[in-house]
């Protein structure tokens, strides 16, 4: 069921643009991401729906009800900040209990509802702290139970994790998303990190200046990415140039420098037959060693490159003028290979992508 | 004990406050000389010329004037320059600087520009508030306000307006958003700026030679009448009491803030 619709919504700023004829979908329940480059109209989008913009056209729809011209708080949205925006002449208790304050709930509710909320997040017994004796993760959950407590009909996030360290991070990523699996709140979620929404996503919104580009699950938008933008943004990309020699369905056979080899076209697009495209292999998906005498196609090249990291080893293969990245896993079984050692490279003909 | 400030700083720091100190010595002990007439270093110490000052009809109801003037003065501008700072603060629209600059201009023209103008503009446009306290509260509004928008200004520069937003989503309308949230966190700038608007009124002088009414006069205009035909020290020691105000004021003041605060934090 359609929980949550914009239809054509816009925003100017003056003359700048920074959303343009968006159109969105999301689910009852589903953890959907907004994911971009800076500045490409995440965060209008979320302020739009949280009522702190006005979109200049459009319409925005939650369960059914046009809310595009109500204020913020007749809209039963909950949002979380990236600097979370705890009110710092607060402790921990009131900010929890200032939704509650708000719907005029008696104090013995209220003071029951927060403590299950602090309880929820892993805070019980900071009751009476400020945000200044808070760290960063613990802002990070006060921030999100105080949105918990009012049980709005929606929760947005934007770049929740961005203000915390690389170690934080990791471990608020599943928390975050386990929590919002066990509410069974939709969310929506804003980030520029595309690890971050692979991993929390059921769907992801790619966008570019204030347009969307592809609306997928994290599986087709890591493997079949509409272009080549989207394909370089999200995790880590081999692109190479060839010219289109056939199409059959959505196989297409590729010349690169003199070989053949067959990508999945994302689109079923006959017309492209004679002209330029890109195929996109991801790092992981190469082998250098073939397990598999019918694997095809096969390239030659040189290693030029060798980058150790412990669980993994990344080349860097030189093939005519193109160079790939391949990432294999640190296993005995697989050989190590030396500079300049001349390789066979290969890769399952379903892990190529033809993009025009 | 380890110094914070390089020495060269200190040493400034030092002569700085001798500065500003200097003029406030030596009105303090002219006030209290025991001898006829205001000098300085003063001839012996004695209290002569403060009870000379609480004996004396003019200048205690000129103090108590320039009291009430610049306490009704002060809950003006601090209203209107609360609103102003944050019209300006919140308002996106081109010439946004322009209006901050216009605001704050009163602060920049000299005091008798702005006492002459009113004065030429009450007199010919017949409102009949020439030369009385209505007239001289409107001129020292005018004067102090530019000092509220100017701390608030700054307190809300510091001041994320996602705790606004954030409160307005949880369900709070746009009053209750700012009297729970945004006041508490510019409450600081909002004091400072009504202390600022009730000291800038008290020893306002300029506007208050254009504006005042002869029988009414706040207190710099009745120690410089009475300055100019005798050269008597209780205009010291009026000078002693004005800062003993001055300095009250702000100690109740930052006393009042905490208490409030300390109210906040109790009614969860
Ligand atoms: N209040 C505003 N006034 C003028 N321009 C704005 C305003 N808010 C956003 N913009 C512009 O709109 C565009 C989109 O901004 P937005 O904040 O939505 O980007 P974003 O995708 O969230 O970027 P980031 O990842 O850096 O947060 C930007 O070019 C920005 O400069
Ligand atoms: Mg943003």
């Amino acid at each position: 069921m359609v929980y949550v619709e914009f239809s054509t919504i816009s925003k100017h700023f003056g003359t700048s643009v920074a959303v343009a004829d968006l159109d969105l979908q999301i689910e009852q329940g589903e953890f959907f991401s907004l994911l971009g480059p800076s500045g490409c109209g995440k965060s209008t989008t979320l302020r739009m729906l949280a009522g702190f913009v006005k979109p200049t056209t459009g319409q925005i729809r939650v369960n059914g009800r046009n809310v595009t011209a109500l204020p913020p708080e007749a809209r039963d949205i909950g949002i979380v900040f990236q600097n979370y925006a705890i009110f710092p002449h607060m402790t921990v208790f009131d900010n929890i209990a200032f939704g509650l304050v708000e719907r005029k709930l008696p104090r013995a509710e209220i003071k029951q509802k927060v403590d299950a909320a602090l309880a929820e997040v892993g805070m019980t017994g900071f009751e009476d702290r400020y945000e200044r004796e808070l760290s960063g993760g613990q802002k990070q959950r006060v921030a999100l139970a105080r949105v918990l407590v009012i049980e709005p009909e929606i929760l947005l996030l934007d770049e929740p994790l961005s203000a915390l360290d690389k170690k934080m991070r990791e471990e608020m990523k599943y928390w975050i998303k386990n929590i919002q699996k066990s509410v069974g709140i939709t969310t929506i979620y804003v980030t520029h990190d595309q690890s971050e929404a692979l991993t929390m996503s059921d769907r992801i919104a790619v966008m570019d200046q204030g347009r969307v580009l592809q609306i997928g699950t994290p599986v087709e938008i890591y493997e079949q990415p509409a272009s080549r933008f989207i394909a370089e943004f999200i995790g880590e990309s081999n692109l190479l140039d060839g010219t289109a020699l056939d199409v059959h369905g959505a196989v297409c056979s590729i010349d690169i420098d003199g070989t053949t080899v067959t990508g999945r076209l994302t689109q079923n697009n006959a017309a492209i037959k004679g002209q330029a495209v890109t195929l996109l292999v991801r790092p992981e998906m190469i082998r250098l060693h073939s397990l598999d005498a019918s694997e095809k196609p096969k390239l030659n090249g040189t290693v030029r490159e060798i980058i150790y990291q412990g669980s993994v080893v990344r080349y860097r293969i030189q093939i005519g003028h193109q160079h790939v990245m391949v990432e294999v896993a640190n296993r005995p079984d697989l050989a190590r290979l030396d500079l300049d050692d001349d390789v066979e490279v290969y890769w399952n003909a379903d892990s190529g992508v033809a993009i025009p | 004990m380890e110094r914070k400030i390089p020495l060269p700083m200190l040493i400034l720091a030092i002569l700085g406050f001798c500065y500003l100190l200097f003029p406030i010595l030596v009105v303090v002990l002219a006030g209290l000389t025991t001898g006829e007439f205001l000098t300085f270093p003063p001839k012996g110490l004695s209290l002569r010329w403060v009870i000379s000052f609480l004996n004396s009809e003019k200048y205690l109801s000129a103090f108590f004037f320039s009291f009430k003037l610049a306490l009704m003065t002060m809950i003006v501008s601090t209203i209107l320059g609360t609103a102003v700072a944050l019209f300006i603060a919140r308002s996106r629209f081109v010439g946004r600087t322009a209006l901050r600059a216009f605001f704050l201009s009163p602060v920049v023209l000299p005091g008798v520009v702005v006492g002459f103008a009113l004065y030429a503009f009450f007199i010919t446009s017949g409102l009949g508030i020439s030369r009385t306290i209505w007239g001289l509260w409107i001129g020292h509004i005018l004067y102090s306000t530019p000092y509220v928008i100017g701390t608030v200004g700054a307190s809300l520069a510091t001041f994320d307006v996602s705790l606004e937003e954030a409160a307005r989503s949880l369900g709070a309308s746009p009053m209750r958003a700012f009297r729970k949230i945004t006041f508490p966190n510019i409450a600081q700038g909002i004091q400072a700026g009504s202390i600022f608007a009730f000291i800038v009124s008290f020893g306002q002088f300029e506007v208050s030679l254009f504006l005042s009414a002869p029988n009414s006069e706040p207190l710099p205009i009745a120690m410089y009448n009475s300055l100019r035909y005798k050269f008597e020290p209780d205009a010291a020691a009026a000078g002693i009491f004005a800062i003993t105000l001055v300095i009250a004021s702000v100690l109740l003041t930052n006393r009042l803030v905490n208490i409030r605060r300390l109210l906040e934090r109790q009614d969860g």
